[in-house]
């Protein structure tokens, strides 16, 4: 009996010290984050669910509204899909070249992710501005002016830029695991170059692939600095239409309609991406 | 395999648009003209000391600094202590306990920026750096938990039963045993962590007040304003900082290591 009541004793205290372990992290996430977040979905200063709903409602259907959750999909879509096309690419040149290579190029990759966005997009700028290198091109070839800035196309260069090194890194740990003489195997049986690129080698590294479509997809629909300097008040996107609704027209309950339309759209793509990687490793 | 001219055309494409307009700002930032061109008109360094001379980049560099530090510690304070229960305890709902310390990864940062500024700032009245302090802790915190949690995962509990075994008490064992396998984590974690709130700009964004307010945040206001080449030469500034931080990393953990995740 002493030795049971010991062991429910250590029980106990290891019990207690779980709990006093995890309890400050939870505590500052309800404080800082879950209360907050949802007070604010739910409960914008001057306003209460029905006027959210009614916002998001009106969000949903409004003629000049209904365009900036659709560029901010096809924006999204279109940075993800440009991402894919070139990441991949390189994910794959790195997991086949020489170790002492591949990792200088992975380095060179990831670099960028040190510096912050304002950094990284502010060259574009120079690029794409009215009298940018851009334009001074197309000037000289007789092509006229481009006018590429505050346009969509320059919200989803600087989101690619911005993305690429997800992509790569995502598609790479899935393409450094992969055998490559299973590629050589293929390549031994007589499959083409590309055959067995498109059977072997890509349907492999489709995990990879799609965790980095759901990070670089969910970036791109959050993403707020490049859109607000590339895009601008023309080319609203869902985050900068959210910035203006708080700072221009300071109306809450409609900030939190975008806010919520917004979290959403990144849940379900979120969970959509991880129903569809849990199905592909299960068959 | 695909093609090698297409695979090379495609990597020098990709490698363009990602490093290409950040190189260019090399240019930019030492030009001895007024505007935003390249290339340069002149080679001066009179932007660089346009850049230090104005105040509110020197200020809020000083707040960015104090927010990633105090958020990084934090984090980490909070973080390491969580992981450890979560690796090495039987809590019952585990995954449950680590979604929930993943979660504020996935709600986007502007909407956490916006709910911490109506909640806290205007609903409970605490003081922008305070709440850009919180803000920060919250977002870090997933970081230091899957960091530092991938490398207790790595390593073996029974090293701690045998240290308790040898008669080592739980303090003990917890310093000169986990401690010491969580360090290249904890080390990762932090540098992780104090480079990612030095960048933010979604969050930080709305979390102003008299005074506070986070560098990336004052350079996006200064680019919004003004179209001189000031911020080129603080973006210079800051990429050559970040190559030293780079190094650095290097000869600690491994640079690939910590931003490769």
């Amino acid at each position: 009996m002493r030795r049971a009541a010991n062991l429910t004793g250590v029980e106990l205290s290891r019990r207690g010290t779980l709990f006093a372990l995890l309890v400050p992290g939870l505590a500052v996430l309800l404080f800082g984050f879950l209360y907050p977040v949802a007070a604010t979905l739910a409960f914008p200063p001057d306003g209460d669910p029905a006027t959210v709903a009614r916002e998001t409602g009106s969000l949903l259907t409004d003629p000049y509204l209904l365009p900036v959750i659709a560029r901010t999909i096809r924006v999204a879509v279109v940075t993800t899909l440009i991402c894919l096309v070139l990441g991949f690419p390189v994910a794959y040149l790195i997991s086949r070249v020489p170790p002492r290579w591949s990792g200088k190029l992975l380095a060179l990759a990831i670099f960028p992710l040190m510096l912050n966005t304002v950094v990284r997009t502010y060259g574009w700028l120079v690029v794409l501005g009215g009298n940018g290198l851009l334009s001074s091109l197309t000037e000289g070839l007789g092509l006229g002016p481009s006018r590429l800035l505050y346009t969509e196309t320059a919200i989803v260069l600087g989101l690619v830029q911005l993305f690429l090194p997800l992509m790569i890194l995502s598609c790479y740990s899935s393409l450094s695991q992969q055998d490559p003489r299973l590629e050589e195997a293929a390549r031994g049986l007589g499959a083409s170059p590309g055959r067995a690129f498109r059977q072997v080698v890509f349907p492999l590294a489709l995990p990879g692939a799609l965790v980095g479509c759901t990070l670089v997809f969910a970036g791109a629909v959050t993403a707020f600095t490049t859109p607000q300097l590339l895009g601008g008040a023309r080319e609203r996107i869902l985050s900068t239409l959210l910035y203006s609704r708080v700072n221009v027209s300071l109306d809450w309950p409609a900030a939190s309609a975008v806010a919520l339309v917004m979290t959403v759209l990144v849940l379900v793509v979120s969970a959509l991406s991880s129903r569809l990687s849990a199905k592909g490793s299960t068959q | 395999m695909i093609r090698r001219p297409l695979l090379s055309l495609l990597t020098a494409l990709a490698f363009l648009i990602m490093l290409g307009p950040v190189v260019i700002l090399l240019g930019v930032a030492f030009t001895a003209g007024s505007t935003l061109t390249f290339p340069p008109e002149g080679l001066s360094l009179r932007w660089f000391a346009a850049a230090l001379d104005y105040q509110p980049f020197i200020s809020s560099l000083g707040t960015s600094l104090v927010v990633a530090a105090l958020s990084t510690v934090l984090a980490l304070a909070l973080g390491v202590p969580a992981t450890l229960a979560l690796q090495r305890g039987l809590i019952p709902g585990r995954g449950v306990v680590e979604n929930l310390f993943a979660t504020p990864i996935i709600v986007p940062e502007l909407v956490l920026g916006l709910a911490l500024f109506q909640q806290l700032m205007v609903g409970l009245q605490i003081t922008a750096l305070a709440t850009l302090v919180i803000g920060h802790t919250v977002l870090l915190l997933p970081y230091a938990v899957r960091v530092v949690g991938a490398s207790l995962a790595l390593s073996d509990p029974r090293l701690e039963e045998a240290a308790r075994g040898l008669g080592a008490g739980p303090l003990r064992t917890f310093f000169q045993v986990t401690l010491p396998v969580m360090r290249p984590g904890i080390i990762s974690a932090a540098i992780l962590a104090f480079i990612t709130s030095l960048n933010n700009v979604p969050l930080s964004l709305l979390l102003t007040g008299p005074g506070v307010s986070t560098l990336p945040v004052e350079m996006l206001n200064y680019v919004q304003s003004s179209y001189d080449p000031v911020v080129a030469a603080v973006s210079v500034l800051l990429l050559a900082a970040s190559v030293a931080v780079a190094l650095v990393t290097e000869r600690l953990v491994g640079f690939n290591k910590v931003f490769g995740r």
